[in-house]
């Protein structure tokens, strides 16, 4: 929509703006890890940061969501939870981060609308921050994305030196920065071409990437390979790559009670847990660690994109970085390409 | 430094044995720093396998994770025996267990490797960060070697040691059936000025900081799942009936998880430091099972995993036990 630029001593500036309207969330230190807290003054934002330990998702898709509350006994009664009016702005969000909105918004407005999620999503506002310095395992330029992709972000800020320069994609982002359209400046030209540059060197310093071509009829015909006993071998079974992963999405739910009391909520799930395919029965049709970790591969990279003919992962690398074990999701789909099938 | 072509020798042996179906060591990881553990099957696979300093996987949590699947019909158990790598801290896991008749010693074959301390991941990453290719690491007898980009660089072990390995009682493993070099003496002795120091402060400070911690916990259990001593064949945490823990992630019930845990190792855990390791969330797990540990060996005079022979802790019962706790 427009391009404008912004110098990086009026940042303060803007945020307080911002939050004169928005609850700002924003990259913070939280003991020695980085996570999106929301915040009262500009000083608790760190954006010396690669990305957030945990990923933005548990902004929108909550941990820990009480769907509603209840009474128990004579005078059971049930309360609906009310949806805060607040609006927010996600400040700093990478570019890979922004994109997992974007695809698991297909799951939760699909053949039925999750409120819970899509009023937090309405309401949220998302000025993303380039990526200057990629990780070891970023490979978000083989996911269609890249360091300073602007496409699911409604502001889009990139470091070109002693400014920001800032892509305002959407009226959603329009509508955030229009009362403090003073502190910014008119892009020029050099802005536009400093800025792809920065973004072409950043993509390059990426070194790991993954080849997705084909793999949803790959993976087909692989399912019973052995290659999916192998790489469980070694899989510990905990939820480390599922509830840092950006794009899961699992979750159960359970009613927590006092005598009287009683909420409904929702918490993140994990496929990597034998109980989370346990039928009342006591049937497992996922019984074997070989079974889960092969389902979270395929969840990603062939159910998704059948369903919804785009690949659930976005490159960020989390699951490679954290992994007590090394299972790590680029070696599995080129494993996964050499099976002769 | 272990002679690699003895290691990979002793593994072969076991590997060819008609008894054994796997042996589990490392191998090289996919990127930098990493190391992962390798299942070995056949003698093909014996080439892949490594040790380094940077193995510090305690590769007997995978005894321990081994799956009983129900049988097809006419299909007979594999009652074969399982193969492990282990330093000094890990093969005190294995001694526990026994100890705790969690496993048989017949059902495993034990290649022992005496330990002089592996590199805290945490630590290496921040020293040489973004390391795409993977790395050789050697060592000579203060240093560890470290070969990147075809420069070499000498960092004294001190300053990349796990915490735990610096403090080290046991390089040598204390159960094996192989060991491969020859054993280290030791000056190490056990250490608790990091709990010392913590104990000093006031409740509240005690309180506000684990409160801290306990929040940034997104309960991914990888702590558990990591541990060798957690083998519960359900743990308390995942019952719904009654339910202890609620699945809600918020610090009350976070704390109640970590502070459960920390307890069901007391007289347990074998500071192998694994749970500190793979903790997303980064808490120092550590701190919490050193505390119980200092008042298990103060109270009962009582360390854990070093005597197959003897009872565990908490199935014990001495009469001459001065029960001073009890009034």
């Amino acid at each position: 929509m427009e391009t404008l630029t912004l110098e990086k001593n009026k940042l303060p500036q803007l945020i307080k703006k911002i939050q004169s309207r928005y609850t700002v969330l924003a990259p913070t230190k939280c003991d020695n890890i980085t996570l999106f807290k929301p915040i009262n003054d500009y000083k608790e934002i760190n954006l010396d940061f690669l990305n957030s330990k945990v990923s933005p998702k548990s902004i929108l898709f909550c941990q820990t969501e009480t769907l509603f509350k209840f009474k128990q006994g004579i005078s059971a009664e049930v309360k609906s939870v009310d949806f805060p009016n607040s609006k927010n702005v996600i400040f700093g969000i990478r570019p890979c981060d922004a994109k997992s909105f974007s695809i698991v918004d297909f799951v939760f407005k699909d053949d039925f609308v999750d409120p819970y999620y899509m009023n937090k999503r309405e309401n949220t506002v998302l000025i993303g921050l380039s990526c200057i310095k990629p990780g070891v395992n970023c490979f978000c330029t083989s996911m269609n994305g890249g360091p300073a992709f602007a496409e699911d972000v409604d502001i889009l800020l990139t470091d070109i030196g002693d400014k920001y320069y800032v892509e305002i994609k959407t009226s959603k982002g329009n509508e955030v920065v229009k009362t403090s359209k003073d502190l910014f400046s008119k892009a020029s030209s050099s802005d536009k071409n400093k800025k792809q540059e920065i973004s072409e060197k950043v993509e390059k310093a990426i070194t790991r990437n993954m080849n997705t071509k084909g793999i949803v009829e790959k993976l087909d015909k692989i399912f019973e390979d052995p290659i999916w006993k192998n790489i469980s071998l070694k899989c510990l079974g905990c939820g480390i790559c599922t509830y840092q992963c950006p794009t899961c999405h699992c979750f159960d739910i359970q009613d927590e009670t006092t005598l009287s009391d009683g909420a409904r909520v929702r918490v993140w799930d994990t496929c990597m847990n034998p109980e989370y395919t346990v039928h009342a029965s006591g049937h497992n049709p996922r019984p074997a660690r070989m079974n889960r970790t092969r389902n979270r591969v395929y969840h990603k990279f062939n159910y998704y994109p059948k369903n919804y003919n785009i690949i659930a992962c976005v490159g960020c690398g989390r699951c490679i970085n954290d992994c007590p074990v090394n299972i790590d999701i680029i070696d599995i789909i080129d494993q996964a390409r050499e099976v002769k099938a | 430094m272990v002679d690699l072509k003895k290691l990979r020798e002793s593994t072969e042996k076991i590997i060819n044995r008609d008894d054994v179906k796997y042996v589990i060591g490392w191998e090289k990881g996919t990127h930098g720093f990493q190391v992962t553990p390798l299942f070995i099957t056949s003698s093909d696979d014996v080439e892949r396998l490594i040790f380094n300093p940077l193995c510090v996987h305690n590769l007997t949590v995978f005894l321990m994770l081994q799956e009983k699947l129900p049988l097809r019909k006419g299909a007979e158990e594999d009652k074969r025996k399982v193969g492990v790598i282990v330093k000094g801290c890990d093969s005190r896991a294995i001694v526990q267990i026994i100890q705790e008749k969690g496993l048989n010693r017949d059902d495993v074959v034990i290649i022992g490797i005496p330990c002089t301390g592996v590199i805290d991941p945490k630590k290496i990453n921040k020293k040489f960060p973004n390391q795409t290719k993977t790395v050789d690491i050697d060592e000579d007898a203060n240093n560890f070697v470290i070969k990147i980009d075809g420069k070499t660089h000498k960092v004294p072990k001190e300053e990349l040691l796990m915490d735990k390995c610096k403090q080290c009682q046991f390089p040598n493993p204390i159960i094996y059936d192989v060991l491969v070099g020859s054993e280290i003496k030791t000056t190490g002795k056990p250490n608790y000025k990091d709990v010392e120091s913590f104990e000093k402060k006031s409740l509240k400070e005690k309180w506000e900081y684990w409160e801290k911690q306990f929040e940034k916990c997104i309960r991914c259990y990888a702590c558990r799942n990591v541990c060798p001593m957690c083998y519960c064949k359900e743990c308390m945490v995942d019952q719904l009936n009654p339910q202890w823990i609620r699945r809600s992630v918020n610090v009350s019930e976070n704390t109640a998880w970590n502070i459960m845990r920390a307890f069901h190792l007391a007289g347990r855990c074998i500071d192998c430091g694994e749970c500190e390791r793979v903790c997303p969330a980064e808490i120092p797990l550590v701190k919490l099972n050193k505390k119980l540990e200092k008042e298990v060996l103060e109270l009962f005079d009582y360390r854990a995993g070093l005597d197959v022979d003897v009872k565990p802790l908490l199935s014990m019962f001495k009469p001459d036990d001065p029960e001073e706790f009890i009034l």
